[in-house]
């Protein structure tokens, strides 16, 4: 299980911080998010037993601007993630077979329909679930994430989109262990095989993507090297 | 009142509760319970939340770490462990909660995941981001003191 982070500069913990505090809870590792931050995986996974997978998350204001950091920063980073909050970036992001995930599709004006969820399932591009606002919004706006999180699920769930779970945490403090999120997501609906399958996905994209960028990698099912070599 | 015959008393379970704040965060065990309601109440609502019957009992904070023994019903554990998850502050000091463990009994609770005994913080300056900065260091831990406020880092990214 996997959790995808912010960290510093755009976030308040290092890092390694993130790394460390996530193998105490029992994550096998996280997913970076910022593009900026500067760490030494090796030395981190060495010293706290936590994977940590470069990734880059792609905060544009329209599809022509997304698309142009997508080819900049596809070859940076081992995941990159597009966050949508528009119609027209949520379109963009479901459609483009070299994004790996969509954040946060349903923020702001976003939304997301049969359309678009076919669309990320052909293009196997994951939808992410952001259960940030319900852990740390309140009110109105907690109501609205929790509503919008039931619709988001059931569509995801009607065309077997693939999705992925995070609390888009900004500190390791705003970090919840796996069982936490279970019983929270069990609380709005979701069932806890779904948050399992979701914190898993983060994993999964990060192993294939590594694979696809190995030396020996051809395309899938071919990898170059002598018979018996 | 006479107490009740032992098949009718409540049977309770207690959450091992680590928490985690900002070296300069101060609140008590008050603060802390009126967060955890507040949280459970959100989350659960009046009924739900009178069903986990949320109490914090042992609770000890000081210096941005601490600990707490939360009781809640025996069969509301799910119910009590999720609202936990959703104390994202306590008094206006965001708060990194976890549950360690569950037990049925204080004692047992306390023994078996609590009270490891936090390392003395020390301060010091440390290098961090190409200059000298004043940081609370705990164990490989650093809060590093920058001009708008702690950033979280640990001996790696620290010189």
């Amino acid at each position: 299980m996997y959790e995808a982070v912010a960290a510093y500069p755009d976030g308040d913990s290092t890092v390694s911080r993130h790394a460390r505090t996530a193998a105490d809870y029992g994550y096998d590792g996280v997913v970076v998010r910022t593009r900026g931050a500067e760490f030494d995986g090796e030395a981190i996974s060495d010293r706290y037993g936590s994977d940590v997978v470069t990734g880059i998350e792609i905060d544009a204001d329209d599809p022509e601007s997304a698309a142009g950091a997508v080819g900049n920063f596809r070859s940076d980073c081992t995941v990159l993630l597009v966050r949508g909050g528009t119609n027209k970036l949520n379109r963009y992001a479901v459609e483009t077979d070299r994004v790996d995930v969509l954040t946060r599709p349903m923020a702001g004006d976003g939304d997301i329909n049969h359309v678009l969820a076919k669309a990320a399932k052909t293009h196997s591009v994951h939808i992410e679930f952001d259960l940030g606002p319900v852990l740390r919004a309140s009110g109105g706006q907690r109501v609205q994430a929790i509503k919008t999180l039931r619709k988001l699920r059931e569509i995801v769930a009607q065309y077997d989109a693939p999705f992925v779970v995070s609390v888009n945490a900004d500190s390791h403090r705003q970090l919840r262990a796996p069982r936490e999120l279970r019983a929270v997501g069990e609380q709005i609906g979701f069932t806890a095989d779904q948050i399992t399958a979701g914190l898993d996905a983060w994993g999964e994209i990060a192993a294939r993507n590594r694979e696809r960028m190995d030396d020996d990698f051809v395309e899938p099912g071919v990898r170059r090297g002598r018979e018996g070599g | 009142m006479k107490h009740l015959p032992k098949h009718l008393r409540p049977r309770w379970r207690y959450l091992a509760v680590e928490i985690e704040a900002t070296p300069t965060a101060e609140f008590d065990r008050g603060d802390f319970q009126r967060a955890l309601w507040y949280a459970a109440g959100n989350l659960l609502g009046d009924a739900g939340s009178a069903d986990a019957d949320l109490t914090v009992y042992a609770f000890d904070f000081a210096d941005g770490s601490g600990e707490a023994v939360v009781r809640a019903r025996h069969g509301e554990t799910d119910a009590a462990r999720a609202a936990v998850a959703c104390v994202d502050s306590v008094a206006d000091h965001e708060v990194g909660l976890v549950v360690c463990g569950i037990s049925g009994t204080v004692r047992a609770c306390e023994e078996s995941y609590l009270g490891d005994g936090t390392p003395l913080s020390t301060e010091q300056h440390v290098t961090f981001a190409d200059d000298s900065r004043p940081a609370i260091c705990r164990d490989d831990l650093a809060e590093i003191s920058m001009p708008d406020g702690f950033v979280a880092a640990t001996k790696l990214d620290t010189h």
